[in-house]
């Protein structure tokens, strides 16, 4: 049994070498051994309604809204909450009776009745799980002529997320998240009955967990706000694209959500039509599972920063294409060529690169694979969970093409007449005086005037290509905006400046 | 075993309370002298095999004392003590329930009968740790239990090789924080965990999976203390007391309108009729019994008509409609405002509702609202209708079986005096306004100094 499952407590390890039959709804489904109903009725395609459950947290059944039916052979019908109820060999579930429906109506009713049904100006309007069972399971005004009980509203729980405790139905995914995956134990439920309330725990403080952030995800209904993105933009007026973190080598596959092109705002800044919302995990049993840290909530600080634009030639501007002629001619005619390689390049932009200096390389070309990133102050470098050392996204497919960089880069660039930089982390003090330096990079620096050639690339999010993690997962990642300025991809870039246009196909 | 006995023998034995109370009963020179720890030196000495304990415990039929009176063998029974696994007994003595104080007494008064229950089980399930949780409020009975577990450990009756035998068991006695739900099973074990105190899903059940993940048993106070007395008396003979399908007597604490309010102990099959009016001398001013809240609150309640020739045993009492629960009885007189009762008790369930599961969470705050308003005289006519469905709608939906009974008090006072509710909400005021005049029968009396505070002897 995994550490998980320990903590999990309640929950079987599920052993997929053995099959149990059971019928949902006279359907025939097979479970395996220790899962409980939920995990099968959604492994068959059939969703029974949950608040608490979920699928990486312990089983706490408080919301009782996955109440099932299970016909018995003589007597009377046995219910119980699917999440916790074991499939034994030839059950028969119902999860669509008449009786199951009124329990549904009748816990809808019940977790409604305190919650202030303020869909019009929360931030959850849209995507909030409460909301579509309500229409779906309930859909009455409450019974209640009642006041509703009053609560704390904007909570600060750190200084990245407000709590709404009139919102909260108590579903306590947030405690067991920082109990059972980030391990910070920093959120409680205190006081009892309808007064309960999700707080910090006295002993530990919410901005030390790095991954809090994805209890703003896990919160089914608006409790939970993220206060960075707090009233950025109604759900339904962005949409997802799903992409990749470049925070570290984990390579988490994320959702970059964005203003849809057809919502374009015409008044206001149209600047706000290419930002980042949000970013949200997007569940990847193979890397991240359903969680991110919070460095990747926080792209839009590495992606948002200022962008250069603009093609120099020691410093002044020029045309995009007339800095990449004279680059190409710096290039071709150079007697050693050192270039420095991002990993933060796509797997296809490293194929470019290698294919297109593929005649010279070991030759008149040395390439080394340089990292962009480095742990920050502040930043964690690694952990138990997601966050490795290695900053940057795709070092292990650069280095698999191309030897890392050395330390000492000076001895490395001994007898080089240009050195070719791809990306970021080279300081321009680290290169030799009288070398003549190349620049690629996408991000405005001080340090790209004084390039003798600088062109500028697009970023991640204006391009798709794929990423491979540290343990050599291959993961996609798409565009989510059109380029602003004219900048240079990287993979047409290449075979220009090598001069092999013709043999990589290429256009111009 | 003899035949069956059909008629309740009503020789009035007491197991507990067959000994006169001084200052120093409850001490183990006392309870030595009148014959304590006699039972455990013969299982330990005489070599009775832990399976031959609870088979005693099985055949002498000993329910469970905490109020749903499940059997203690076939509790017991369910844990295999050569699993290799860490087995533990709970002792429940956090008596929450409304109206119960019946633990109390037992635990003031005989501790080492609990305490020799507590090892006897220990032993019998092959636990080397066991637990005594005692309800926070209680002070005097947390030193004289610790007190009693301080004696037992000195006396070599706790500790290393009890009696020279090769068994070995550690108590450990652990005060509650004020929550009436950590009387529940798992959430007691939760809160000895040192989590909160919210019970816990089924499956899986606590005798599989219950204190730190290992099987565990939890008995009640009196179901432990049951325990020397079936050892030492033979289960044929505990079974000629009380009645064939409740075995065994019964701690009843009673309160209310009755002249004689206290514990008593009273054999399984009394009438229950003769229970109130001598016993405990009838009800105060000689006015009328109107209802019975027959064992601590979540228990429905029986109007005087219900009890008549019902006998004090479980089956009687659920022949009645009613369960006998923990033995907190409260005895109402004519007169009394039953609507002003069910907000009373009502407000009990939403301070102490956890608020782990929806249903209990939500509708026991919703209840006491409803009620608050019919008591403030803003009824409505279909509040009454409001508070059935609430109720019904909480029944059989919650975690734990506190929840499920958590309505059952209101909708009980409901289908008896549905009258009164609807006069109430009609008119604005109580139909009983003023014809409740029962005088306070310890009017005038000096209170007791406090018992067990820092510096008394306890």
């Amino acid at each position: 049994m995994s550490q998980a499952d320990r903590k999990r407590g309640n929950n079987e390890p599920v052993d997929t070498s053995k099959t149990i039959a059971f019928s949902i709804n006279g359907v025939p489904c097979t479970a395996y051994k220790g899962e409980s109903v939920i995990q099968a009725a959604q492994r068959a395609g059939m969703d029974i309604p949950h608040f608490c459950w979920h699928h990486d947290l312990s089983v706490p059944g408080n919301c009782r809204i996955c109440m099932v039916e299970v016909e018995q052979d003589k007597g009377d019908p046995w219910f119980d909450i699917g999440c916790n109820m074991p499939v034994t060999e030839g059950m028969r579930v119902l999860t669509e009776s008449d009786t199951v429906k009124k329990l549904r109506r009748e816990t809808m009713q019940f977790i409604t009745l305190n919650h202030p049904v303020d869909c019009g100006i929360c931030n959850k309007a849209g995507e909030c799980i409460l909301q579509d069972y309500h229409y779906e399971h309930n859909g009455k005004a409450s019974m209640s002529i009642d006041r509703k009980n009053h609560a704390t509203k904007f909570f600060p729980l750190s200084d990245r997320i407000m709590l709404d405790n009139e919102r909260c139905i108590m579903c306590t995914r947030c405690v067991r998240f920082t109990h059972e995956v980030s391990e910070s134990h920093a959120l409680a439920a205190v006081y009892r009955g309808d007064h309960s309330l999700i707080r910090p725990a006295e002993d530990a403080n919410f901005n030390d967990d790095a991954y809090s952030d994805n209890v703003i995800d896990i919160c089914p209904v608006g409790a939970l706000l993220s206060r960075e993105n707090l009233d950025h933009a109604r759900v339904w007026y962005t949409k997802a694209t799903p992409s990749v973190c470049p925070g570290c080598s984990r390579g988490c596959s994320i959702d970059i959500w964005h203003r849809k092109p057809e919502w374009a705002l015409k008044a206001l800044d149209p600047q706000l039509n290419s930002r980042i919302e949000r970013v949200t995990p997007h569940e990847n049993p193979a890397v991240n599972g359903p969680w991110i840290c919070n460095k990747a909530r926080d792209l839009a600080t590495i992606f948002e920063r200022p962008r250069a634009t603009q093609a120099m030639v020691q410093g002044t501007p020029v045309e995009l294409d007339e800095a990449i002629a004279r680059a190409a001619g710096f290039v071709q005619n150079a007697r050693r060529v050192v270039a420095l390689v991002s990993s933060w390049g796509s797997n296809e932009e490293l194929e470019a690169f290698a294919a297109a200096f593929a005649p010279r390389l070991g030759g008149a070309v040395t390439a080394y694979a340089k990292a962009d990133h480095v742990p920050q102050s502040g930043e964690v470098v690694e952990d138990h969970l997601l966050i490795k050392a290695d900053k940057n996204p795709n070092l292990t497919a650069a280095t698999a093409r191309f030897p890392l960089a050395p330390a000492d880069l000076a001895a490395a660039l001994a007898g080089a007449d240009v050195v070719l930089v791809w990306g970021e982390g080279v300081a321009q003090a680290s290169l030799p005086a009288g070398v003549t330096v190349i620049r690629l990079d996408g991000y405005a620096q001080e340090h790209n005037a004084s390039a003798h050639v600088f062109i500028p690339l697009s970023i991640q999010t204006e391009r798709s290509g794929h990423y491979t993690n540290f343990e050599g997962t291959v993961t996609p990642f798409e565009a989510c905006f059109a380029p602003k300025a004219p900048v240079a991809h990287a993979a047409e870039l290449f075979p220009r400046l090598a001069g092999t246009v013709q043999l990589a196909g290429a256009g111009a | 075993m003899t035949a069956p006995v059909t008629e309740p023998v009503l020789s009035g034995r007491k197991f507990f309370m067959n000994h006169e109370v001084t200052p120093t009963s409850h001490t183990l020179a006392d309870y030595q002298a009148r014959g304590g720890y006699q039972a455990l030196a013969k299982v330990l000495k005489g070599g009775v095999a832990p399976a031959d304990v609870i088979k005693e415990v099985s055949t002498a039929g000993l329910l469970g004392h905490g109020g749903a009176a499940f059997p203690a063998g076939r509790k017991w029974g369910v844990i295999r003590p050569d699993d290799g696994e860490p087995h533990y007994v709970c002792m429940n003595a956090d008596e929450g329930e409304p109206g119960t104080f019946k633990d109390r007494w037992l635990l003031e008064q005989v501790p080492h009968m609990a305490v020799e229950g507590l090892i006897l089980a220990s032993y019998a399930i092959g636990g080397r740790h066991a637990f005594i949780y005692i309800r926070g409020e209680f002070d005097l009975p947390f030193h004289r239990i610790q007190g009693a577990v301080d004696e037992a450990y000195a006396a070599g009756l706790l500790g290393k090789n009890i009696l020279g035998s090769d068994y070995s068991l550690d108590v450990v006695v652990y005060r509650g924080a004020g929550s009436y739900v950590c009387g529940e099973a798992s959430a007691m074990l939760a809160s000895l965990e040192g989590k909160k105190g919210w019970p816990r899903n089924r499956p899986p059940r606590l005798t599989v999976k219950g204190l730190y993940q290992k099987p565990t048993v939890v008995n009640n106070v009196e179901t432990l203390a049951n325990v020397p007395v079936i050892l030492s008396l033979g289960a044929e003979e505990f079974r000629k007391t009380g009645t064939p399908k409740s075995p065994g007597t019964q701690m009843i604490s009673i309160s209310g309108h009755v002249n004689r309010p206290g514990v008593y102990e009273v054999e399984y099959g009394y009438s229950w009729e003769k229970f109130i009016y001598e016993d405990c001398g009838g009800i105060q001013g000689g006015r009328g019994l109107k209802c019975i809240i027959p064992g601590g609150v979540s228990t429905k309640i029986l109007d005087a008509d219900q009890i008549k020739g019902v006998t004090l045993d479980h089956n009687a009492a659920v022949a009645a409609g009613s369960q006998l629960g923990s033995g907190g009885m409260i005895a109402i007189a004519e007169g009394t405002c039953m609507v002003r009762l069910a907000r009373v008790i009502q407000r009990f369930y939403h301070h102490e509702s956890c608020g782990q599961c929806t249903p209990c969470r939500e509708g026991m705050g919703w209840m006491e609202r409803v009620l608050d308003r019919i008591v403030r005289g803003e009824g409505r006519p279909d509040d009454i209708d409001r508070l059935y469905h609430i109720s019904n709608a909480n029944d059989g939906t919650t975690i734990c079986s506190l929840g499920d009974s958590a309505g059952y008090a209101c909708t009980a006072i409901l289908d008896h005096y549905r009258e009164e509710f609807e006069y109430f909400i009609k008119n604005g005021r109580s139909m009983m306004d003023g014809q409740l005049a029962v005088e306070d029968p310890f009017a005038g009396a000096v209170p007791t100094p406090l018992r067990g505070m820092a510096g008394a002897a306890v």
